[in-house]
């Protein structure tokens, strides 16, 4: 009786604790910054006015938004899809209980435990025009001149990708891998006796059986990237010309370069909306895959 | 049922938590000492020895301060001064931002006429609506184009280009040469506006010094069509292929070294890149004012310096005698001079009173400084009334990289008709 009691005041002060970080941490901040969007904050004022709507509707005919909004959601898109591709593949060849199976399990991981910062410095010793990836492929003739990896709208996008997605896949690796190892045995004994092989085995059992792996993957993948600053930030900058910034970047600049605190707050709000939304959208559509399959 | 004392208890922890995450904005007395916050950048000349050692020896010579030196997070100063000011933590002190963009906030605390009138050159320099918030310690020309004599000589090009028209046709010699004619770090938004920078400072400020104020009374606009015909030149630069096809890929620091290193025969940048000339060929290099139509100099001119005082520092007094301490101190200035290539401007003092070991170029590029031109704002590098609204200097980089993929030099020009009124509304 004592020890339950006991149980349940521990439990009821981690659920408080648990409530308060959020409510401090999240909801406060998504607050003061709803409330901020329907102002003229600037960073250097300490005081602001209620301007209403004013700055959604502006942001409604802001073509640098726009243009910042499609670039996040064609990198998302392109992202998610390649990173959750590479993650199940990896995780198929990496699905194995020996030693140097556990090592490479961890090397695939660890582009997720690095910093997105010091990931993009690195990324950036490679692709720039001076950088390792031009020498190698000029000095053994591949390009006769080293090729502008960030420096032209198009190769920056995929280079951006290529970083995102290099990150991502130590995350989605581990993920599909989890998922693999939940497979009943008895599932691939009874495959093998009905004579299912190969891919037709991964379409009929492995693919299907991953299906909730796949929910948690896709999503989280989706709303990295949908937030993404950092890499982008120290990679491109959000250039050249504007071409590779991500809506975070926009919002960030808006507040500290431009001093539209408000304006920015507003801008964070719809990038909010948008990946609830997305993510929302996805997570359905994918719940209901599960279950059908 | 949450019961009382633990929700009480559960609260208390947060509070004390967050408090905990609060701290550290005491800086009050200690010892009788008042504590400044000083925010710093590092680049790789001015390093964390310099401002340990340049704070040190101003330190000694104000009694009662004690610094934390802050160190902004990249060189973008105003931007981490904005976050810092945002989260209520504005330093006390301030190095090499831009006034205008926090004096009509009421955040800078103006220094003593007499004193700036008594102690420099050119005290105007910084003026920012007839108020100095950073000392006119030193001064940049923004840009210059630097080059290479030997390469040059190599593609047949006589002597610098006087005027556009030799500009062109050393380009184009030094292309046929096979020789890059000019470097571009296209990568940085500031080194890629670079050229733009120079073209409108010598095309239009050249001859309107106060086109920036006009812009702002609503007098012209960048679409209008002298603006138009000048920012074209850079479109004929581009199509001219005198850059690397390759150039918006190139870092800053890969600029610099790419054009020390003989891959480029021209640079158009800041005069700070005098820090970076190799002592060992430093006679290989020369300078040039960016050329106009008819040969006219013109120089775009920066006056730059030392540190802004908070109006809000616990003691303003004593972070004003920091800050003359510091602008003042020639050791400062001297390691200014021989790795970030500033050019001084303390009344009395000539090159030779710093002791420094400097090239014949940097003394050339600093004759323009002291010789009577045609000295205008650079645009988007001024300090003073002529900087460009919160925001635009960015629009005008961005630009300067869209010209260099696309041709629509009036949409561009639009654009930043655009942002300057959003800035400014």
């Amino acid at each position: 009786m004592r020890t339950t009691r006991h149980t349940d005041r521990g439990l009821t002060l981690a659920a408080g604790l648990a409530i308060g970080l959020y409510l401090v941490f999240l909801v406060l901040p998504l607050l003061l910054s709803l409330r901020s969007s329907l102002t003229n904050e600037n960073p250097l004022r300490g005081t602001s006015d209620f301007i209403g709507l004013r700055n959604y509707t502006e942001l409604a005919g802001d073509e640098r938004l726009r243009a910042s909004v499609t670039f996040t959601l064609v990198l998302a898109a392109g992202v998610t899809v390649a990173a959750n591709a590479l993650g199940v593949g990896f995780a198929l060849l990496l699905n194995r209980t020996s030693l140097s199976y556990r090592v490479m399990r961890t090397l695939a991981f660890l582009p997720q435990v690095l910093s997105g910062v010091i990931v993009a410095f690195v990324w950036q010793t490679v692709l720039t025009q001076n950088g390792l990836l031009n020498n190698v492929l000029v000095r053994v003739g591949l390009l006769d001149e080293p090729f502008p990896w960030l420096g032209s709208p198009n190769a920056a996008l995929i280079s951006i990708g290529v970083v995102v997605t290099w990150v991502l896949s130590g995350f989605t690796t581990v993920v599909y891998l989890a998922a693999l190892q939940n497979i009943p045995l008895e599932l691939h004994d009874m495959a093998s006796i009905d004579g299912v092989r190969g891919t037709q085995r991964f379409r009929k059992v492995t693919w299907p059986m991953i299906a909730p792996g796949t929910t948690i993957s896709v999503t989280i993948s989706l709303i990295t990237v949908l937030k993404l600053y950092d890499i982008i930030a120290v990679l491109t900058g959000g250039g050249p010309a504007e071409s590779t910034q991500s809506t975070a970047l926009y919002i960030v600049k808006l507040a500290f370069t431009s001093d539209r605190v408000g304006y920015a707050s507003a801008a964070a709000m719809i990038l909010l909306a948008l990946s609830a939304l997305i993510a929302l959208t996805v997570t359905g559509f994918l719940r209901r895959r599960e279950v059908t399959l | 049922m949450i019961r009382k004392p633990l929700l009480a208890a559960g609260l208390a922890g947060l509070l004390a938590f967050t408090a905990a995450c609060a701290g550290g904005e005491d800086s009050g007395d200690k010892d009788g000492q008042t504590t400044l916050t000083y925010l710093v950048f590092e680049t790789p000349s001015l390093t964390a020895k310099f401002w340990d050692e340049s704070i040190a020896a101003a330190v000694a010579e104000t009694p009662g301060v004690t610094i934390e030196k802050i160190v902004a997070p990249s060189t973008d100063r105003d931007a981490y001064a904005k976050q810092l000011q945002q989260s209520g933590q504005f330093p006390d002190l301030l190095q090499s931002i831009t006034p205008s963009n926090f004096a009509g906030a009421g955040l800078l605390k103006a220094y003593d006429k007499a004193w700036i009138d008594a102690n420099f050159l050119l005290p105007s320099a910084n003026t920012l609506k007839g108020e100095v918030y950073i000392p006119p310690t030193n001064s940049q020309i923004v840009p210059q184009v630097y080059y290479r004599k030997s390469l040059f000589a190599k593609a047949g090009v006589a002597a610098a280009p006087k005027n556009w028209a030799e500009f062109l046709a050393a380009c184009d010699r030094l292309k046929a040469a096979g020789i890059t004619p000019i470097e571009l770090g296209g990568a940085d938004p500031f080194a890629a506006g670079m050229p733009l920078v120079g073209i409108v400072s010598a095309d239009i400020l050249g001859k309107n010094p106060n086109w920036l104020q006009d812009r702002y009374a609503g007098k012209v606009s960048f679409s209008d069509p002298d603006m138009v015909t000048a920012v074209g030149k850079y479109r004929t630069l581009v199509a001219g292929g005198y850059f690397d096809k390759g150039a918006l890929g190139v870092k800053y620091a890969d600029s610099i070294t790419r054009f020390t290193g003989g891959k480029s025969a021209m640079y158009p940048m800041g005069s700070w890149f005098l820090g970076s000339v190799p002592k060992e060929n430093a006679g290989d290099f020369g300078s040039f004012p960016w050329p106009t139509d008819d040969g006219s100099v013109v120089v775009p001119f920066v006056g730059g310096g030392s540190m802004a005082i908070s109006a809000k520092a616990e003691s303003t007094k004593l972070a004003e005698d920091f800050g003359r301490a510091w602008s003042l101190n020639p050791a400062n200035l001297k390691a200014l001079i021989e790795t970030d290539g500033a050019f001084p401007m303390i009344k009395g003092k000539a090159l030779d009173d710093y002791q420094v070991t400097v090239s014949q170029v940097f003394k050339d590029s600093y004759a323009y400084v002291t010789e009577e031109n045609n000295k205008v704002s650079a645009i988007a590098w001024a300090t003073n009334d002529d900087a460009l609204p919160p925001g635009v200097n960015d629009a005008f980089y961005a630009a300067g990289q869209a010209l260099f993929t696309g041709d629509d030099v009036a949409g561009e020009l639009k654009k930043l008709d655009e942002a300057w009124t959003t800035a400014t509304r």
